[in-house]
């Protein structure tokens, strides 16, 4: 099987304010393979956003090179879904409408998607706030707006930045299930970015630990609890114990 | 703001301005203020009332060519942000050439316009399109080119155009800068107007107000000026109501 993204001796460099430049990644190895989950955590700062955007094609590596299913990048309509700290809906429009975004974009006709579109807010637990406004919903319910919109198109790959670090411990544990319920219904070859390892060790099939300065792989943990998964898992000994090997990791 | 308390700020308002009338007329009549310097709100009434086709005339023709600037300046400023907008190169070549242009005092460029057009309706609406589309241009540009960075970014990694982005986000959310920008739009294009009026017509409140003046008829000029506040408050509250209609979600906050 290939992989879906893959990543190789990838090293991004920013312009440091005139003063030189700034290595945000160096070297970076890394590939995702079709309906993986991989999580990466790292300090703030080691560039685990930078390494998402050169996924997301935003940036274009200075070094190395990025296949999507074994193609290189070419900057053309792809199917990614992305999903950011914050929600990103526009207030002039919808739920609804802000779900089908990405499908007018990729100039695909909206009206085909709409029935997809109430079924993933009927999933998320939105059911009647489908022609609400954005400002109307609490946060969660707006960062559930967001998942909704990152999987209309059904992309290739879905990218995560830190999602939920906004949202309160409960919402975020809430987030957690209805992720991995979406997930029974359809796989998606998952990258989320996160500072909290238990969210990490809780969805991922692989985490990967960075160091900063430049920006590397440090190690990979791979967690095998079956799926799905729920939020008891959190309280059994093997969970904690991936927890506490990636914290040492992060630590050191 | 709820009804209750909308109620009770424009009694006040209404309450504050009788205060400021009845000092006003108490003190010009206990001062002896001769009329011809500042006549008392009595005087200003009555003389609007014995005038009162004529000054409406004259205020016709005055809004008239206001509106017409304006709505050249709106429709100018919104079709230039576009490209604008668009093209970072474009705007870098073309923001001094505006922002120099509004360096000159408009007002000075009404000989040369009539000069060049005649006495009239020309200068008067050029006049005030020259003064109100820089007002409307300048926030409604500022709203389509400060896009969220990360909005952006979600835009693009799944291929948007900056067509694209123009379409479905820069230009909606340019809607409610673009219509407060109408506001100032409208006052400048007044001031442009009345301005023309002044130097190069014989017509309009502009011109009322200068002819008035120089036969001491002070009362008369009062007139123009109050008619004048008087219509600018009503097309602005016209604007606000269209505003909270239109771009309802931009005053989220506030219901
Ligand atoms: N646009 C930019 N220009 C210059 N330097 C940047 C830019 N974006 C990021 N950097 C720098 O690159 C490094 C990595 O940034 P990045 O955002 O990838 O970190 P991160 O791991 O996502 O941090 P956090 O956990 O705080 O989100 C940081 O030192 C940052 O200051
Ligand atoms: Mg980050």
């Amino acid at each position: 099987m290939d992989p879906v993204i893959r990543l190789s001796k990838v090293t991004v460099r920013y312009r440091n304010n005139g003063r030189g430049f700034l290595t945000a990644v160096a070297g970076v190895d890394l590939s995702v393979m079709p309906e993986e989950f991989v999580s990466i955590v790292g300090k703030s700062g080691c560039g685990k956003t930078t390494l998402l955007k050169v996924i997301a094609g935003l940036i274009r590596p200075d070094e190395g090179e990025v296949f999507l299913n074994g193609h290189a990048f070419n900057g053309s309509k792809k199917k990614i879904g992305v999903m950011f700290q914050s929600p990103l809906l526009l207030p002039w429009r919808t739920i609804l409408k802000n779900i089908l975004l990405p499908i007018e974009i990729l100039g695909e006709n909206p009206e085909d998607y709409v029935e997809r579109a109430l079924m993933l807010i009927e999933r998320t637990g939105l059911k009647g706030f489908e022609n609400s406004y954005p400002w109307e919903l609490s946060g969660g319910m707006q960062q559930r707006a967001a998942l909704c919109r990152a999987l209309i198109h059904k992309p290739l790959l879905l990218l995560l930045d830190e999602p939920f670090s906004s949202l309160d411990a409960i919402t975020r544990e809430e987030m957690w299930i209805l992720l991995e319920s979406v997930f029974l219904y359809e796989k998606y070859t998952t990258v989320l970015v996160t500072h909290d390892i238990r969210e990490a060790v809780l969805l991922s099939d692989r985490v990967i630990v960075m160091s900063g300065k430049p920006g590397k792989i440090k190690a990979e943990v791979k967690i095998p609890f079956s799926r799905p998964r729920s939020l008891d898992l959190q309280y059994t000994k093997e969970f904690n114990e991936y927890v506490a090997e990636i914290k040492n990791m992060l630590g050191e | 703001m709820g009804s209750s308390s909308r109620a009770k700020s424009v009694t006040l308002g209404i309450a504050a301005i009788l205060t400021i009338l009845a000092t006003w007329e108490i003190l010009a009549h206990l001062l002896r203020v001769p009329k011809y310097v500042l006549p008392p709100p009595s005087s200003i009434v009555e003389t609007t009332l014995k005038y009162f086709s004529y000054l409406s005339a004259n205020l016709l023709d005055t809004l008239f060519h206001a509106l017409v600037g304006l709505s050249l300046a709106a429709s100018f400023s919104l079709i230039l942000s576009l490209p604008l907008a668009y093209s970072e190169t474009l705007r870098d070549a073309i923001n001094p050439l505006i922002a120099g242009f509004n360096a000159i005092p408009r007002a000075a460029l009404v000989p040369l316009l009539a000069l060049w057009f005649g006495l009239g309706g020309v200068p008067k609406v050029l006049t005030a399109f020259l003064i109100a589309f820089y007002p409307i241009l300048v926030p409604t540009l500022t709203a389509m080119v400060t896009i969220e960075r990360e909005l952006w970014e979600m835009l693009t990694s799944f291929g948007a155009t900056k067509g694209q982005v123009l379409v479905k986000v820069a230009i909606p959310r340019s809607m409610p800068y673009f219509l407060s920008s109408l506001h100032m739009g409208l006052t400048s294009a007044l001031v442009g107007t009345v301005i023309a009026e002044m130097i190069a017509s014989d017509r309009g409140l502009g011109y009322v107000i200068l002819s008035s003046t120089s036969r001491l008829d002070t009362s008369l000029a009062f007139s123009c000026l109050m008619l004048l506040a008087l219509t600018t408050f009503i097309l602005s509250k016209t604007i606000s109501i269209i505003e909270k209609r239109v771009v309802k979600w931009a005053y989220r906050a506030s219901t």
